[in-house]
């Protein structure tokens, strides 16, 4: 059984209420499964809450209910109390946007239910952000700093180029942990366990973010089991946007949680550095056929007419929202397309002060904020006839969901899809 | 037919007999992956695609995927299809989450075999959550 502090125990006994105690509880069972010896606090999560679809199976909408049995394990209702206070909690991506429904195919009623739920856990102190990539609007844990997220891409981001100390704990947990202030330390948390293993050189393209989105599917689909990939090579440096595609898609092809990158993140000065001087597990190389072998299993083959093209998974910094503004400009989406570009809420404001938001609309295309087709689901994208995806995380999900073809490449290509309302297979 | 033993970590308490349901790839954690109340698995490119983890004895390498992993679980608990219990190879932090918020016995770390490529689907298993072992009776 791990071992508590005396404040601790304390709190599992009850002493600080029955909400917090259920949750301390929580993870007291979660480090008995790890295995892990005692606990450490944390001082920042994101929480993937809200009406999310996970929760379609409850007749009720009473949030209290809900959250009980889900989150805290407890059949019994126990009223919602506060997230931990010297806690920074705030909402991971949501299920809805928090405008324009009607543009996304999504009810008024299922609109109103998600800010109903949202606005409960605001009052127990989660900031409604919502969005996959926090850190483009402040959310910055510090090295060594520990964490909770609900958004693999994000794990991955935190540890590997923040050097701060998180693993990928899932919704139960991390809501309990931004309750209890508390999570298992085990895995990331502890230093001898954040050394890479396994060294991957890169032989094939890293010039644009599609490229690092293949490297990042292609390391995760030979990475052995408990790997720690180290990314060496003579890569062409990547910015965090490219980092971003790399984790999202690695995290989809594997259960990666950290990834050093030689000469950019902090604990992979040198290759031996990220090893922590001891001989990986193994080495590959990625090369040219491995990228296209990559492409073609998140890319349907061939040329054909498309209907629906969505930009930003994970969500988009404002540069690239400026990017695009620039490139619609005069320009029109094809009748008949509909073209979305996602970002968080903080960028969609700054987009609208910033003129890119009118600009992006003027084309016919939508910027829309704080959700994305997987994370809507069915209702939003039912429609659909042929995708097209500029990340490979969303075209591996929506495959789950949808008999449309899904075609998936860089961000420019996907725009010149919705303009023409045609794929064209790369040559 | 000779019955199989294996010895893990134990990791939940409790005793659990089922079919295996072996997924060599692990099961992707990405909404849609698996059915949020049916318990069925959609993800392409599975082998087990097409049918309900309900009353199986979950075999996995590891997982893979969303952070999101336990919850689609969770789900398809509430909704009457749990798994009955787990043997996992590796663990990690997302089934490390759904074991605990399932609360079926399971079995972890396997040092010395790997239970992926000795049990095959079909296979009748049970497990002992508070000792380690694993019965595996070939079908």
């Amino acid at each position: 059984m791990v071992n508590l502090t005396e404040f601790e125990q304390k709190m599992l006994n009850g002493q600080a209420g029955e909400f917090k105690q259920k949750a301390l509880q929580f993870i007291v069972n979660y480090a008995d499964v790890l295995g892990a010896k005692d606990l450490c606090e944390i001082s920042r999560a994101t929480l993937f809450i809200g009406a999310q679809h996970y929760l379609e199976g409850f007749t009720t909408d009473d949030y209290n209910e809900i959250f009980s049995k889900f989150y805290l394990n407890s059949d019994k209702p126990i009223p919602i109390g506060q997230f931990d206070e010297s806690c920074a909690v705030q909402t991971c991506v949501a299920a809805c946007v928090t405008r324009d429904f009607a543009t996304v195919h999504l009810s008024k009623e299922f609109f109103d239910k998600n800010n109903n739920f949202y606005a409960i856990t605001r009052e127990a102190g989660a900031s409604e952000v919502h969005t996959c990539t926090p850190y483009f609007s402040g959310w910055i844990p510090l090295p060594g700093e520990h964490f909770v997220t609900t958004e693999s891409s994000n794990v991955l981001l935190c540890n590997s180029v923040f050097g701060a100390c998180g693993n990928a704990d899932g919704i139960e947990a991390a809501v309990c942990s931004a309750i209890c202030g508390r999570t298992p330390r085990w895995g990331l948390h502890i230093k001898a366990e954040r050394y890479g293993n396994v060294v991957f050189t890169i032989q094939c393209p890293s010039q644009t973010s599609f490229d690092w989105d293949v490297i990042g599917y292609t390391i995760g689909r030979f990475l052995p089991r408990a790997g720690k990939p180290v990314i060496a090579g003579n890569f062409k440096r990547p910015d965090i946007k490219k980092l971003r595609q790399c984790f999202s898609s690695l995290a989809t092809s594997s259960n990666a949680e950290i990834c050093h990158v030689v000469g950019i993140t902090p604990e992979a000065r040198t290759v031996d550095d990220a090893l922590g001087g001891k001989e990986p597990a193994a080495y590959f190389a990625i090369t040219q056929k491995d990228y296209e072998d990559t492409r073609r299993l998140v890319c349907d083959p061939g040329s054909g007419p498309v209907d629906f093209v969505s930009i930003g998974c994970p969500h988009l910094a404002i540069e690239e929202i400026r990017d695009i503004a620039r490139y619609l400009q005069g320009k029109k989406v094809k009748q008949g397309v509909e073209l979305w570009i996602w970002t968080t809420k903080s960028n969609q404001a700054l987009a609208d002060y910033n003129g890119f938001t009118k600009t992006i609309e003027e084309s016919g295309a939508h910027l829309l904020d704080s959700s994305c087709p997987i994370c809507m689901k069915h209702e939003a994208h039912k429609h659909a006839k042929a995708m097209v995806l500029s990340g490979i995380k969303q075209a591996k999900g929506l495959r789950a969901q949808t008999a449309a073809t899904v075609y998936c490449g860089e961000t420019l290509t996907c725009i010149d899809a919705a303009i023409l309302g045609r794929w064209e297979a790369p040559a | 037919m000779k019955t199989i033993i294996l010895k893990g970590r134990p990791a939940f308490g409790g005793i659990a007999g089922g079919e295996a349901l072996v997924c060599p790839d692990s099961i992707a954690g990405n909404t849609g992956s698996l059915g949020e109340t049916d318990g069925i698995i959609y993800e392409h490119g599975n082998p087990n695609r097409g049918k309900c983890i309900k009353d199986t004895i979950l075999v996995l390498p590891c997982a893979k995927g969303s952070c999101g992993w336990s919850c689609h679980f969770k789900s398809a608990k509430i909704n009457g299809n749990a798994p009955a219990g787990w043997v996992v190879t590796i663990i990690d932090s997302r089934i490390g989450v759904a074991i605990a918020s399932l609360e079926k016995p399971a079995v972890c770390d396997f040092a010395e075999a790997d239970p992926v490529k000795i049990i095959k689907t079909g296979d009748w298993v049970k497990i002992d959550g508070s000792t380690g072992i694993v019965e595996i009776t070939p079908k």
